[in-house]
């Protein structure tokens, strides 16, 4: 019962509640110390030891429960039969892709022909916050502009990355909203996220599979900028600094 | 007395409260207007925002006044404030209540704001959006009379099917299979180009495809589109209130089954067969395989890119035997696009009708470790094979060509019939079937995928439709998904299965045996 009970509950909490599924394979390693936890426990002294086995000793010796017992014998084997049936079948699960979220970025990058030092870059347009908040609020609306021309489709009108398009493309696209993505970032990051898309990506990160473009074929330079502060303002998201 | 007179405060702040908040403020409406909705509707709401020469449906005009969802009656042009508040407040399709499709390629852009806004924003906005229109104070007089909803069965769904084939009432733009596949030109109060619904596809539908939402539809028609009102008496198509009930249900009941996104399903399982693999579409041996769907979206990775696509899933099956393996691929397109065609010229201009066509994507070797060549068309040191039909022209047969390619412009045309790819097409209904078969070795192992049972094999796909202004670039994509040669169980896990199982008896039986024998002394030591 016991570890019925914790099995359930490491299911709901991980696979329903935080909606991560939890490896199989790491499930079976809990489950396994779970299990002789339990075990050790109830067989700690020689006296419970005998009430745990004494059923199923009884089930076996005791000519009583013959019937019972015919049946069991019956139903193990078959239950092992089919365990090993189904373990020994060719497997349709696809090969799994391991994939970085969130990849360390290069020292520095090339882009728009020239070479970008991730390190130093910010963003040029961020200082008109506090010097002319009426061209930073420019900047911002230029911004907003080009995301709903390009961005919307996967990324979504109220950036949760849930576009139209969002369904058709693997990995799915980032939600800006979630406090965990572009709110642990710096502009330099998402500038290169942008500028080099999917093809950018270091190898840990599966480039070949995402569908987001390499942006500095769409867009020029200040554009991505304008764009990186729009998603903060809309968001209400702070960018990291590097103090 | 005070009691009752509490109760009478609490009845009466009930009743006026749906009415106060439908009041909205648009004062304070504005400000969200101006923060979430003006990217798309405009400055003056005049759907003009900078995302609308990009979307098709595009954005709606509020100083039109007019409405395609909405639940007064026909006559009335004006909407119920209930109306604009459920397109806001779920989207269309609406993407988060509960039972509600998400938001998907063949949905609209307009996502339900229910899960950010308050009601009380949304009857804001609600107020601001009324205020764009010059029929600000118009107050809707009729309503929908929905007299008794028939709720669906059997015999409902047979006099609707009647009813909606009966003198081209529904096929005349819908088609006969209701895939909005007859031939009309059809266009939007915007002059934009709009396409018949594919009723097949409810996930597709802008106002759900409950039958109680269907049925307004019908009645309402849909303003500032060419779907009528069918409850026009002046009308020779109008439909009585029961009648109206039977088609409901009937077009509700058209929603593809099989024929769905599955997100888990990334494999498809190819499947085994016994002699020649049939190249004919519509060979009952396609039953043998498990089929599979997925979503498609538009090129957006790569020069020039498409924004507006006419489908938004493929479905695929595929066989093999000892010698070759063949893909059926499967979807909708309302629009057999063959240029020079009397039909195809009919809606489209005879210019922008190109051929339609389908493309398979597999790598050209398959990967050793994870990586796998880059998803749209390869990567230097990855290539790709892809396989293309074309539809042909009025001159020229249907084509199949094979290519090679390491990214967009590196593409190598090869031979096709020389690696021993076959093609065969059918159109019916809205619908291509196209049938591509190979050898499963070809002469150059290097350059052709070579396709080994049992392997997970990277594919992807897409699609062009010669009606939709596709061409080239512009064409509909899936990401990758697997290719998988079921190999054959063999006797093996069931020879397992037997010798585990003879085990497990045997040690029991041996264990019970023991014990009698045991007892057995024990008695006669007794």
């Amino acid at each position: 019962m016991v570890i019925a009970f914790v099995y359930a509950a490491f299911v709901i909490t991980f696979d329903h509640i935080l909606g991560a599924l939890i490896p199989k394979s790491l499930l079976t390693m809990y489950m396994f110390f779970v299990v002789s936890g339990v075990f050790m426990v109830f067989t700690f002294d020689e006296e419970k030891t005998k009430e745990l086995v004494a059923p199923i000793k009884a089930l076996v010796e005791d000519p009583s429960k013959k019937m019972i017992r015919n049946l069991v014998f019956v139903i193990i084997p078959l239950g092992a039969a089919y365990l090993t049936y189904q373990s020994q079948l060719p497997s349709l699960e696809p090969p799994t892709e391991a994939r970085a979220q969130h990849p360390a970025p290069p020292s520095t990058m090339k882009a728009f022909g020239k070479r970008f030092n991730l390190m130093t870059l910010e963003n040029p347009l961020r200082k008109l916050q506090t010097e002319d908040p009426e061209a930073f609020k420019a900047h911002v609306k230029a911004g907003g502009e080009i995301y709903i021309q390009n961005c919307q489709y996967c990324h979504g009108d109220k950036l949760d990355g849930e576009g139209p398009f969002a369904p058709g493309v693997n990995p799915l696209p980032v939600n800006f909203q979630d406090v965990t993505t572009i709110a642990q970032l710096t502009e330099s990051y998402l500038f290169w996220r942008i500028a080099t898309g999917g093809p950018g990506l270091p190898k840990e990160a599966t480039p070949w599979i995402s569908a987001m473009p390499v942006w500095q074929n769409f867009l020029t330079e200040e554009e991505i900028w304008q764009v990186i502060l729009f998603l903060f303002d809309y968001t209400g998201h702070k960018p990291r600094s590097w103090e | 007395m005070k009691n009752l007179m509490f109760s009478a405060l609490i009845a009466g702040i009930c009743v006026a409260g749906p009415a106060l908040a439908a009041q909205g403020n648009a004062e304070k409406g504005k400000e969200i207007y101006m923060k979430r909705c003006v990217w798309c509707h405009g400055e003056e709401g005049d759907g003009g925002g900078a995302a609308a020469e990009r979307l098709n449906p595009p954005p709606r005009d509020f100083t039109s006044g007019l409405y395609k969802i909405k639940t007064t009656g026909r006559e009335d042009m004006v909407p119920n404030d209930e109306d604009i508040f459920r397109m806001i407040k779920y989207g269309m399709p609406g993407n988060f209540e509960p039972g509600k499709q998400p938001m998907n390629p063949g949905g609209s852009a307009m996502p339900g704001w229910g899960d950010i806004l308050s009601d009380q924003d949304i009857w804001d906005l609600v107020a601001v959006v009324k205020e764009f229109s010059e029929y600000t104070e118009e107050k809707p007089e009729t309503q929908v009379d929905y007299g008794k909803q028939i709720p669906s069965s059997p015999e409902s769904i047979e006099k609707g099917n009647k009813l909606f084939h009966e003198g081209e009432r529904c096929t005349e733009c819908h088609g006969e299979e209701g895939k909005g596949s007859a031939i009309k030109a059809l266009k939007g109060d915007a002059g934009d180009r709009t396409w018949p619904r594919n009723l097949t596809k409810p996930w597709t539908f802008r106002g759900s495809n409950d039958p109680k939402d269907i049925f307004t539809r019908i009645t309402t028609g849909i303003p500032g589109t060419q779907m009528p009102s069918f409850a026009d008496p002046e009308s020779k198509k109008s439909l009585s209130i029961e009648e109206r009930w039977h088609v409901a249900n009937y077009v509700n009941s058209l929603a593809k089954k099989d024929k769905v996104v599955n997100p888990s399903n990334t494999v498809i399982q190819a499947a085994l067969l016994e002699g020649d693999l049939p190249m004919d579409p519509n060979d009952p041996q396609w039953d043998a395989a498990a089929q599979t769907t997925y979503y498609m979206v538009p090129q957006f990775i790569g020069k020039e890119r498409h924004f507006t696509p006419a489908n938004d899933t493929i479905t695929v099956k595929a066989v093999f035997n000892e010698k070759d393996v063949a893909l059926l691929l499967e979807w909708d397109d309302r629009t057999k696009s063959i240029p020079g065609d009397e039909m195809a010229i009919k809606v489209t201009d005879p210019d922008e009708v190109y051929e339609d066509a389908v493309a398979i994507q597999i790598p050209a070797v398959l990967p050793k470790g994870v990586q796998k060549p880059y998803f749209g068309m390869g990567d230097p040191s990855h290539p790709v094979n892809i396989w293309q039909w074309k539809a042909g022209t009025t001159e020229s047969p249907e084509t199949i060509s094979l290519m090679n390619s390491t990214g967009f412009a590196n593409i190598e045309k090869r031979d096709a019939a020389k690696a021993g790819i076959e093609v065969k097409s059918a159109y019916s209904h809205g619908t291509w079937k196209v049938v591509m078969k190979r050898p499963r070795t070809t002469g150059e192992a290097d350059k052709d995928l070579q396709f080994e049972e049992g392997k997970f094999i990277p594919i992807a796909f897409a699609a062009w439709d010669g009606s939709n202004n596709e061409t080239g670039s512009k064409h509909t994509m899936t990401t990758w998904y697997w290719l998988i040669l079921k190999a054959p169980v063999g006797a093996r896990p069931a020879m397992t299965a037997i010798f585990v199982a003879a085990l497990i008896f045997g040690g029991l039986v041996w264990w019970a045996r023991g014990a009698a024998i045991a007892r057995k002394e024990e008695e006669a030591a007794a």
